[in-house]
């Protein structure tokens, strides 16, 4: 498990609106080249926010992702 | 010789439209009355005619992310800006209807950054953080349509563990009040967020609070008893959903031993609503 990994994800998801709609259109693809884990990667793919919560990703993140958020 | 001449806290989600979505009508309800309060308290604020309001928030991972994450950083320069974000949800969304810049007092923001490196505390700076709506949402709240006093936005890291000690925060508080006391301004002094809310960082407790550990927290500062508010752990904090108190922490030092005095407090499902403000001589 990476903290880094999986958190300047979200915050990427976040903040850089082309990203983002690169990750809607194909998650898989849009993850390609980030370095993540089998678990981590998976639940990026299933857009599942608890797991990625529970992956260490900070909940103010899984809360606040345009079209993407945990509420 | 400068003086503090008004601190309150108070939540920093202040939004009827947010609280009805996440609690219906009793989350709205409760949101509106506590603004109402906050809204008194910014009239009793502008009434003191201060030169510049201090403003002590956390950030939520929008102004530093992970090239850096401070313990406690001055926002110095002559004005800051509120957080963009596209599309923004939740409580990100406040902050859309709010002024997009803001004035600093930089005089007084570089005096809290010199003396206190001087004095021993190893701040951050910042002179692009922007701010979001746990500096904004209360700031405009407090004024309404008044203008609004040149700012000094304060981040403490409250979630980004290792954060900052309750006790560090609450001498750096008292850093902060000598060098009001040694300036020729009157400020007023602001901190923001909580009480009790999303215990443990942990999607699945949206929704806990710890109200038993609030009350706790507001005896010791309607008593003045400010021993064992520093004495708080981290861990303590996590577990309560209470991280966010260590910007009121920091207020506290500043005022210490003044009293607090309630001015609401009402409990949701998702958060544990609470407006403070202190009475000083």
């Amino acid at each position: 498990m990476s903290r880094y990994a999986v958190n300047s994800l979200l915050y990427r998801l976040k903040k850089d609106e082309a990203y983002r709609a690169r990750f809607v259109e194909n998650a898989a693809a849009a993850l390609a080249d980030v370095d993540l884990t089998d678990a981590e990667r998976a639940a990026f793919v299933a857009r599942d926010m608890r797991r990625i919560n529970e992956l260490g990703g900070y909940l103010h993140l899984v809360m606040s992702i345009p079209g993407l958020a945990a509420h | 010789m400068g003086r503090i001449v008004f601190a309150g806290a108070m939540s920093h989600v202040l939004d009827p439209d947010y609280y009805e979505r996440a609690c219906g009508a009793l989350g709205r309800q409760t949101v509106v009355a506590v603004m109402a309060e906050i809204a008194r308290m910014g009239e009793r604020l502008s009434a003191r005619r201060p030169d510049a309001l201090i403003v002590v928030a956390d950030d939520h991972l929008n102004a530093f992310s992970f090239n850096c994450v401070p313990a406690m950083c001055v926002r110095i320069g002559r004005s800051v800006q509120r957080m963009a974000q596209d599309h923004a949800e939740a409580f990100d969304k406040v902050l859309d209807h709010m002024p997009t810049e803001y004035p600093l007092h930089e005089e007084l923001a570089n005096s809290i950054l010199e003396q206190g490196v001087a004095a021993g505390f190893d701040l951050a700076l910042s002179w692009e953080a922007p701010v979001d709506h746990a500096f904004l949402s209360p700031v405009n709240t407090l004024h309404g349509p008044r203008p609004i006093p040149p700012l000094v936005p304060i981040f403490v890291n409250a979630f980004v563990a290792p954060q900052p000690t309750a006790r560090r925060c609450f001498a750096f508080g008292q850093h902060i009040a000598r060098v009001v006391a040694r300036s020729p301004w009157s400020v007023g002094i602001v901190a923001t967020g909580g009480l009790s809310h999303f215990p443990e960082l942990s999607l699945p407790r949206v929704g806990e609070t710890d109200t038993v550990f609030d009350r706790k927290l507001i005896h010791w500062m309607e008593a003045g008893e400010h021993g064992p508010l520093q004495d708080l752990t981290a861990d303590e904090l996590h577990k309560s959903g209470s991280h966010e108190f260590l910007n009121w922490m920091v207020l506290l030092g500043a005022v210490t031993p003044a009293r607090a005095e309630v001015r609401y407090f009402g409990e949701l499902p998702r958060i544990n609503m609470a407006a403070v403000e202190w009475s000083l001589s």
